[in-house]
């Protein structure tokens, strides 16, 4: 199964329970089928947007730099230099 | 299982690597002789023309020796840039170890990293350890803000899509069993940038055990940007054209 027909999968079951219940054609209390139900699916786009949003935020703020990684980077590439050169290889 | 020597190779597709191929020979070699590890470099350069199929001559004069094991570093060129999935292609016919290693030639991904790799391999025998920059204590050295949001955007959007089940999905520093990177290579389509993603998500879709070892990227290229609207579209249209095929 791809990723794709699990997606449209689990899309077409959510539509359709969707539609049952937009259709009252389910026993729902009434504030839920008047107030909730035809407001859903914007709902429910909004509060995807704002999640993936809030994930994307979190995860620049507590990227992690590694500063330290490059001095030592640094370091060794000069011991690198200096090792190479008494073999016989060219760096600059 | 125990008493298996294994060898590890490195597979390095290079292009224009001159100053960056000897400095990661050096450290390769310091990181498997202090880990007293068996190990071979194979490097596939496709005809560069700044003069690195040279240094690599004089690399493989340097460190290779006589008698068993003794030639470390292979050369195995191709007459011009002709892709990285070929290169692994090619590379893979010369190599002799058991595992096999897949990282960038310009250090960015710091061998130091490959005995934690191996430790990680042999802990549950996984068919491919995986680096990654964005769990445990990876890290990146180098990027602005807006790099780093453009990072961790598409990883969001691969994640969200692809729901692959790794922290790093565009990461290129792994290691495979050799085996198992002849199989996903095989089954793999994408060109460029797409190429090491849908190779994970191939894998994980063959059902491969793949594990995760946090690394740090020291990214040398100062300012330099290489995504513009046009990467990122390329790499968009890469991930959907994933999540329709795998």
């Amino acid at each position: 199964m791809t990723r794709a027909q699990q997606t449209l999968s689990i899309g077409l079951l959510l539509s359709s329970i969707y539609m049952v219940a937009f259709l009252g054609l389910a026993p729902l209390p009434e504030k839920l089928q008047t107030d909730v139900i035809p407001v859903l699916p914007f709902w429910a786009i909004v509060t995807f947007g704002a999640y993936l949003l809030a994930k994307l935020g979190y995860g620049v703020l507590t990227f992690n730099d590694v500063p330290q990684a490059h001095q030592e980077l640094v370091k060794q590439i000069e011991q690198a230099r200096v090792e190479l050169k008494k073999k016989g290889v060219e760096v600059n | 299982m125990a008493a298996a020597k294994h060898k590890y190779s490195i597979l390095l597709p290079t292009y224009n690597e001159r100053r960056n191929l000897p400095i990661i020979t050096y450290l390769l070699e310091q990181t498997f002789s202090q880990a007293g590890l068996d190990w071979e470099l194979i490097i596939v350069d496709d005809g560069s023309p700044d003069g690195t199929q040279t240094v690599a001559n004089q690399l493989i004069k340097a460190y290779n020796t006589r008698g068993a094991g003794g030639e470390r570093i292979k050369l195995k060129p191709r007459a011009g840039k002709l892709g990285l999935g070929t290169a692994y292609v090619h590379g893979l016919q010369f190599v002799t170890g058991d595992f096999v290693v897949i990282m960038d030639a310009d250090f960015s991904h710091h061998p130091k990293f490959l005995p934690v790799m191996i430790e990680k391999q042999r802990e549950a025998d996984y068919d491919i350890v995986t680096g990654t920059r964005y769990a445990g204590d990876g890290g990146v050295y180098g990027w602005d803000l807006k790099r780093k949001l453009v990072s961790r955007g598409a990883n969001l959007v691969a994640d969200t899509v692809l729901r692959p089940g790794v922290s790093d999905l565009t990461g290129s520093f792994r290691l495979y069993k050799r085996g198992v990177l002849e199989k996903v290579i095989k089954a793999t389509e994408s060109k460029g940038y797409s190429f090491q993603m849908e190779m994970m998500v191939r894998a994980k879709a063959m059902g491969f055990k793949v594990a995760e070892c946090p690394i740090t990227f020291v990214d040398r290229l100062y300012g330099e940007s290489k995504l513009g609207g046009e990467e990122i579209a390329e790499y968009l249209k890469g991930v959907f054209n994933l999540w329709y095929k795998v």
